[in-house]
């Protein structure tokens, strides 16, 4: 059997109006619909990925979303109430003449929600999974959250420690971690490769790090002050440059490690994301994004008045003379429409087009490896994310 | 009167015999081909899928079909049934697309069911409830412990600090003089007569045109001068003191840090997007840390009435000063710190003033004339 390609079926127009629409009651419901806004997009995109002509499908459901996350928040907000009171208690204790103790305390509150928040991601990670089919049979993922939150606290702290040299090793080992972890059905996935294939990757980033590094130790040695401001002109072009580099080492790495997982005994993968394509997806889509806001929000505003003109709520004096009722109402007019507007823009111009593309690179080799495969037990996963929605460290969708 | 439609339905099944879709049966990651046969329509209708492959057959309820919603393409139409587990079928071509909505009328969508919905609005409400429980019982419970283990000379150097950051802050400046300092140290004393305060006070009085008064942690008390300047008597400035002090008693600086930090990040959980509902969270933020503050300024005012009444002074005075605060519209909010000034409720702080005062202040007055005077006129 040859390798299996991945078409791309969805319209962008359709996934405009779905986003519109579930965008707008999500606003009105004061964010209760956002479960259902979620559980929407996904499916939709889920069914619009055909490897092999076959859609993947998402199964997961509105309702359980909203059940994890109402236990989630209660367990979040005893987590963060006996954490915020104890840490204070203790920088209260220790500071005796000084407040810079208790500022400190207070400033790096945030800090304890660092592992829970890997904990959720991955959790997170493993409903979606478990949500997912493709041929009809279900992906899944074991447990282990805990396991990649203190890994990742490591690999993190180590990676800023070194100034960025674990970078790579951070990347492929918590990759592998999730990988190895990850199932189809009855077969299981494996990351093989090692770090070292990935400082090849990063070494762009690198060495533009080493110029900066330089350009700043010259600056410091310079004691002409024209040399020392052409010096520093060219650190934007450098900053510029190492953040493309880092975003090409992000991209690099997940095709190179796609390259190397194995479903089962055999089943191989290409996905071939270009840095160049993304780079152009981003920074045009959000561009458009911003620009459309900016000419179709003052419209539906106008829109809104006119309309309240011809019914007689509104007279040509409020123009000049606004009432504050009605300025207060523009007001949040206003905030409503720019905030639904450009998260739908930027749903259509950056995260349908980057999803796109990713997808359309996606094959699938050695699909006869399929035959041995068989469904899984389901996952109930009562959580449903939940967690990683309460603190707002979801995807995209 | 009824239609007879059995030409038709016996149209639709002989395009369907010639219809061909696929299945997934939910086992095997593969699809398979399967022959279509529908007789009927909606309730008690049947779709017969016989597998061209194995030969076998299955019988599917129309009323158990299921549409997978929010499909990306068209083109194709995906069936789930009821007690077939996890089995799709995949119908793509148009003419059996359509007879199959047509036998299947208001197909619902799979998970479309509305069942879970009490279920999932009592899981709302006993999450409300829990979350009402965590911020209204148990951090005020967690904060009054906390302060009673901390100990009083680390809430005294921290005052100190905190007053002196606040100083520079908003370019506070202190008043002294001789006379002033004695008319209020001579105020202090009658207010605090027989109490056994947590750490000793520091009184003193800064130059701020706006009328009001704060209690800092470590027992610092500042007065302005614009509240000395709106006084008419000696007396509501010292009802206004005998509020502060009973902020220092209670401890309030202390606490309120510990409660509204104990509760800070929690609303948020609630509001996911940070953008749209960010401005929702912030209220009810605002809300939480001022039902905190509105039960500490109630018990400073009981504090203050009865320190009155036992100086031989009359707590209306502290009615009264509210009341020109009132008129003053100079209710401000000095942000963390204790204010008395802060609170819409101020109608029934009034009143329970009055309604503390029983008449019955025989004592001398809290300064005499030449005292009063300095006091007032300790800014210069």
């Amino acid at each position: 059997m040859s390798a299996l390609k991945t078409d791309f079926g969805g319209d962008r127009g359709d996934l405009f109006t779905l986003m519109l629409r579930t965008s707008f009651l999500t606003v009105v419901t004061f964010g209760i619909y956002r479960f259902w806004r979620t559980t929407r997009l996904r499916r939709w995109y889920w069914s619009s990925i055909r490897p092999g002509g076959v859609p993947l499908e998402y199964t997961g459901t509105p309702q359980e979303k909203l059940a994890g996350f109402f236990v989630a928040v209660i367990v979040l907000a005893l987590y963060i109430a006996l954490f915020n009171l104890a840490g204070l208690f203790v920088a209260f204790s220790l500071s005796e003449n000084d407040l810079s103790y208790l500022t400190f305390a207070i400033g790096s509150a945030p800090l304890a929600l660092v592992p829970v928040i890997l904990a959720a991601r991955y959790r997170a990670r493993r409903y979606i999974l478990s949500r997912s089919t493709w041929l009809g049979i279900r992906f899944g993922m074991d447990g282990g959250a805990w396991g990649y939150a203190w890994r990742a606290c490591m690999y993190w702290v180590l990676t800023l420690a070194t100034l960025g040299l674990l970078w790579p090793l951070k990347t492929f080992q918590l990759e592998k971690y999730l990988t190895d972890r990850t199932w189809y059905g009855t077969a299981r996935f494996h990351q093989h490769g090692s770090p070292f294939m990935l400082y090849l990757l990063a070494l762009p980033f690198y060495v533009l790090g080493a110029v900066i590094a330089g350009v700043i130790v010259l600056i410091g040695l310079e004691t002409d002050t024209a040399t020392q401001g052409w010096y520093a002109l060219s650190l934007p072009v450098f900053a510029i440059l190492l953040l493309v580099s880092g975003i090409y080492f992000r991209v690099a790495s997940v095709r190179a490690m796609a390259g190397l997982k194995e479903l089962g005994d055999g089943m191989e993968f290409g996905l071939e994301p270009r840095t160049g394509r993304l780079l152009r997806i981003h920074v045009f889509g959000n561009l458009i994004s911003l620009i459309l806001v900016s000419f179709v929000s003052p419209v539906i505003l106008g829109l809104v008045v006119g309309f309240l003109y011809l019914i007689g709520q509104v007279d040509a004096d409020a123009i000049t003379n606004t009432p504050p009722n009605l300025a207060g109402f523009m007001a949040v007019l206003t905030w409503i429409t720019v905030f639904i507007l450009y998260g739908v823009f930027r749903q259509v111009f950056v995260t349908y087009p980057t999803v796109a593309h990713v997808a359309e690179t996606l094959e699938v080799e050695e699909p006869a490896v399929l035959h041995g495969i068989r469904q899984r037990a389901r996952d109930n996963n009562r959580e449903a994310g939940g967690f990683a929605e309460a603190l707002d460290v979801g995807a995209a969708f | 009167m009824m239609v007879q439609t059995p030409p038709r339905d016996a149209q639709f099944a002989a395009k369907l015999a010639l219809a061909y879709g696929e299945i997934l049966d939910g086992v095997r990651p593969a699809l398979q081909r399967v022959s279509l046969r529908l007789s009927g329509k909606g309730r008690g209708g049947t779709l017969e899928l016989r597998n061209t492959q194995t030969n076998t057959t299955e019988v599917w309820q129309l009323d158990s079909l299921r549409l997978v919603p929010d499909q990306a393409r068209a083109d194709a139409l995906v069936l789930a049934h009821l007690g077939s587990g996890d089995a799709r079928l995949i119908l793509r071509d148009h003419d059996a697309i359509r007879a199959l909505l047509e036998a299947c009328p208001g197909l619902p969508n799979l998970n479309g069911s509305t069942g879970f919905l009490p279920k999932l609005i009592a899981l709302g409400a006993a999450a409300l409830a829990a979350l009402g429980a965590i911020l209204f019982v148990l951090i005020p419970f967690m904060a009054d412990r906390g302060t009673d283990l901390i100990p009083p000379s680390a809430e005294v150097n921290l005052g100190r600090a905190s007053f002196e950051r606040l100083a520079t802050a908003l370019d506070l400046r202190e008043c002294k003089s001789l006379a002033g300092d004695a008319a209020l140290l001579q105020m202090q004393t009658r207010l605090t007569e027989g109490l056994t305060l947590p750490f000793p006070l520091q009184v003193r009085v800064v130059d701020d045109p706006a009328v009001n008064a704060f209690a800092l942690p470590g027992g610092q008390i500042a007065i302005n001068s614009g509240l000395i300047d709106a006084a008419q008597a000696p007396e509501e400035v010292a009802a206004v003191l005998a509020h502060e002090i009973g902020h220092v008693v209670n401890r309030d600086g202390t606490r309120g840090m510990l409660r509204s930090i104990g509760s800070f990040g929690i609303v948020g959980l609630m509001f996911g997007d940070a953008i749209g509902t960010s401005a929702a969270a912030g209220v009810a933020q605002q809300m939480i840390s001022s039902s905190y503050s509105r039960e500490a300024e109630i018990a400073a005012d009981a504090f203050a009435h009865r320190q009155m009444t036992r100086a031989g002074l009359p707590p209306s005075a502290l009615g009264d000063m509210f009341v020109r605060m009132q008129a003053q519209g100079l209710g401000q909010d000095m942000g963390v710190f204790r204010s008395i000034a802060t609170h819409p409720e101020f109608q029934d702080r009034i009143g329970a003033a009055m309604a503390a005062d029983t008449g019955a202040a025989t004592g001398a007055p809290v300064a005499d004339a030449a005292g009063w005077q300095a006091l007032q006129g300790i800014c210069g």
